[in-house]
C-alpha cells in the first residue's frame, strides 16, 4: 500500500505546479487539434482579450454593446445588491425559523418546494411581470440567492448544541441576550458559509438573468461574442465569470478556517449544500 | 417530529395560499401581457394533454429534457464516484485534482452554456454536457469528503486481517461511503436538472426548457406558465425519486446519515 498519508510541503508544491502545467498543455493540445478558432482557442489569445477587455478595449464589429468596463461594473452591481438584499432577508427568515417550531412549519414547505424546483425556470415569466431592467435583474438574483441564505442560517440556530442553549437559560438570560450572546456567535460559521455558497448562486443568477432579460452586463456581452463567433473574447469573458465564481467560493474558505478555528471543522465538512 | 396528518394540512394550506396570492395578484394587475391568472394557467395545462398538437410538443420536449437531465447525470456519477474515491484514498491523486475539483465546482453554469454552444452547437449534446459539468464536480467533492473521512481502524483492522485492495475497496471503503453516495446523488440530481433548464431557456429551440421560453417570448403566457409547472413536477418527482432510492440504499444503516445531510 503505497498510499502515504503525509508528504512534505515541496512535494505538494510540485505536484500542484505538475497539475496546472498539465492542464494549460492539455487546452493548448485541445485548442489546436479541435481545427477551427471557432470551437476553442488556447490559453494565451483568451489571455490577450481578457487583458484587451480590462483595459476597456472591445474588438471591431461589437458596437452595439456597453464598454467592457460598463458591463462588468454592472454585472457587480447586480451581484452585490442581490446578495446584499437576500442576506437582509434571509438571515432573519432563518433566525426566526430556527427559534419557532410554528414558523418552520409554515415557512418549510416553501423552502422545500424552491430546493427541489430550479428556480430558474420562472426568469422567462418574471421577464414579463417585472420588466428586464436593471431592478428586475437584482430581484432575480435576490430570489435566487435568498433561499440557500436561510436554509443555512436556519440549519445553524436550529442546531445550536443544547449545553449552551441551557447554560444561557439556567443563568437566567433574557430572550434578547439569549440571541445575541448565543445563538447568533454559535450559529455564525453556518451563516458565513450560507453566504459564501448565496454570493456563488448571486454570480449564477445575475448572468443568467441578464444573457435571458436584458442582455446588459457581462451575461449580454458574452453571449453577443458568442452570436458574433468571436471566440477569444468569449472565452476571456467566460474565463472572468468563473474567476468571480473562483474567488467568492474558495477564497471565505481559507478565511472561515481561520476564524472559526474555535469551531473545529464541523462547518467545513457541511459545506456540501447548494 | 410532526405528525403527517398536520403535515398534509400545512402543505395543502400553503399550496391553497400560493393559488390565492397568485390570483389576486394576476386579478389586480389585469394584464394577461404581463401575469396570467391560475385558471388560465389551468386551462393551458389542461389543453396540452387534450389539444393533439400541443401534446405532440409536449411530448417530444419532455423526451429531450428527461434523457438531457438522465444521461448528463448518470455520466457524472459513473466519472464521479470513482474519481472521488481515488481522490479519497491516495494522497498523490487528492493533491493532483483537489485544486481542480474546487476550481471547476465553482464556476457558475451560466459559464459552460456559450463553450458548449461553440463545441455542439444548439443542441440537446450541449445539455447533456452542461449538465454532466456542473454535476460531475460536486459528486467528486461529497464522494471524496466521504471516503476521506472513514475512520483508518476500519481499514487497518482489514488489512491486518489480510484483505487485498480489491476487498478493501468492495467490502470497507464503499459500504462506509455510501451514505456520501448518496447525499452525492441527491445533491447532483438537482444540479443536472438546473444544468438542463438553464442550458435550454438560453438555447430556445430544445426540450421544455426552450418550449417553455419560446411560448413566453410568443406572449403565450398561460401556456408557458403550464410548462412551468410540469417541468416543476419532473423536478420533484426526480428529487423524491432519488430521495426514496437513498433512502433504500441505506435502510441497513441506523437513521445518523439520513439525519446529517
Amino acid at each position: 500500500m503505497k498510499s502515504s498519508r503525509t508528504m512534505s510541503l515541496s512535494a505538494r508544491f510540485g505536484v500542484f505546479c505538475a497539475s496546472l502545467g498539465l492542464f494549460f498543455v492539455l487546452w493548448e493540445v485541445a485548442a489546436l487539434s479541435s481545427g477551427s478558432s471557432l470551437i476553442l482557442v488556447g490559453p494565451i489569445p483568451v489571455l490577450q482579450a481578457l487583458v484587451a477587455l480590462l483595459q476597456n478595449h472591445l474588438p471591431r464589429g461589437t458596437l452595439g454593446i456597453q464598454g467592457a468596463n460598463a458591463a462588468i461594473l454592472q454585472t457587480l452591481a447586480t451581484i452585490v445588491l442581490g446578495f446584499i438584499l437576500a442576506c437582509i432577508v434571509g438571515i432573519p427568515v432563518g433566525l426566526i425559523m430556527g427559534r419557532w417550531k410554528t414558523a418552520e412549519a409554515l415557512i418549510d414547505p416553501w423552502l422545500s418546494a424552491a430546493y427541489s424546483i430550479p428556480i430558474v425556470i420562472l426568469i422567462p415569466m418574471l421577464y414579463f411581470a417585472i420588466g428586464a431592467d436593471f431592478y428586475a435583474e437584482v430581484f432575480v438574483t435576490f430570489l435566487l440567492t435568498v433561499f440557500t441564505i436561510i436554509v443555512n442560517t436556519h440549519h445553524g440556530v436550529k442546531y445550536v448544541s443544547n449545553a449552551l442553549a441551557e447554560v444561557g437559560k439556567s443563568y437566567g438570560a433574557s430572550e434578547s441576550q439569549f440571541l445575541a450572546k448565543i445563538i447568533l456567535p454559535a450559529s455564525m460559521p453556518d451563516i458565513i458559509s450560507g453566504m459564501r455558497i448565496g454570493m456563488g448562486r448571486a454570480i449564477l443568477a445575475a448572468v443568467l438573468a441578464e444573457v435571458l432579460m436584458s442582455g446588459n452586463g457581462l451575461g449580454g456581452m458574452m453571449m453577443t461574442f458568442q452570436d458574433v463567433l468571436n471566440t477569444p473574447y468569449m472565452m476571456a469573458v467566460v474565463f472572468l465569470i468563473a474567476l468571480m465564481g473562483i474567488a467568492v467560493l474558495q477564497l471565505p474558505k481559507v478565511l472561515e478556517r481561520r476564524l472559526f478555528r474555535w469551531k473545529g471543522t464541523e462547518s467545513l465538512s457541511r459545506e456540501i449544500r447548494r | 417530529m410532526k405528525s403527517s396528518y398536520a403535515k398534509c394540512i400545512i402543505l395543502s394550506g400553503t399550496l391553497i395560499i400560493f393559488v390565492a396570492v397568485w390570483w389576486v395578484i394576476a386579478a389586480a394587475l389585469n394584464n394577461p401581457r404581463e401575469i396570467v391568472g391560475p385558471f388560465q394557467t389551468g386551462t393551458a395545462f389542461i389543453s396540452l394533454f387534450t389539444d393533439p398538437p400541443l401534446t405532440r410538443l409536449l411530448i417530444a420536449g419532455l423526451q429531450v429534457t428527461m434523457l438531457s437531465i438522465l444521461l448528463g447525470f448518470a455520466l457524472a456519477v459513473m466519472v464521479g464516484v470513482p474519481i472521488g474515491v481515488l481522490m479519497g484514498r491516495y494522497l498523490i491523486v487528492d493533491l493532483f485534482c483537489d485544486p481542480w475539483v474546487n476550481i471547476w465546482y465553482s464556476i457558475p453554469a451560466i459559464a459552460f452554456v456559450p463553450l458548449a454552444m461553440n463545441w455542439t452547437g444548439v443542441s440537446a449534446t450541449s445539455s447533456v454536457i452542461i449538465a454532466f459539468l456542473i454535476t460531475v464536480f460536486t459528486v467528486i467533492i461529497n464522494v471524496y469528503g466521504g471516503v476521506k473521512n472513514i475512520s483508518g481502524s476500519l481499514i487497518d483492522s482489514g488489512l491486518a486481517y489480510g484483505a487485498t485492495q480489491t476487498q478493501v475497496m468492495t467490502k470497507i471503503i464503499l459500504p462506509a461511503a455510501l451514505p456520501n453516495i448518496m447525499v452525492s446523488l441527491r445533491l447532483g440530481i438537482s444540479r443536472a436538472i438546473e444544468g438542463v433548464v438553464i442550458a435550454e431557456m438560453v438555447f430556445t429551440v430544445v426540450g421544455l426548457g426552450g418550449l417553455m421560453d419560446d411560448a413566453a417570448d410568443n406572449l403565450q403566457l398561460a401556456l408557458s406558465g403550464a410548462l412551468i409547472i410540469i417541468l416543476a413536477i419532473i423536478s420533484l418527482a426526480l428529487a423524491e425519486g432519488m430521495k426514496y432510492i437513498a433512502g433504500r440504499a441505506l435502510a441497513w444503516k441506523e437513521s445518523q446519515a439520513m439525519v446529517r445531510e
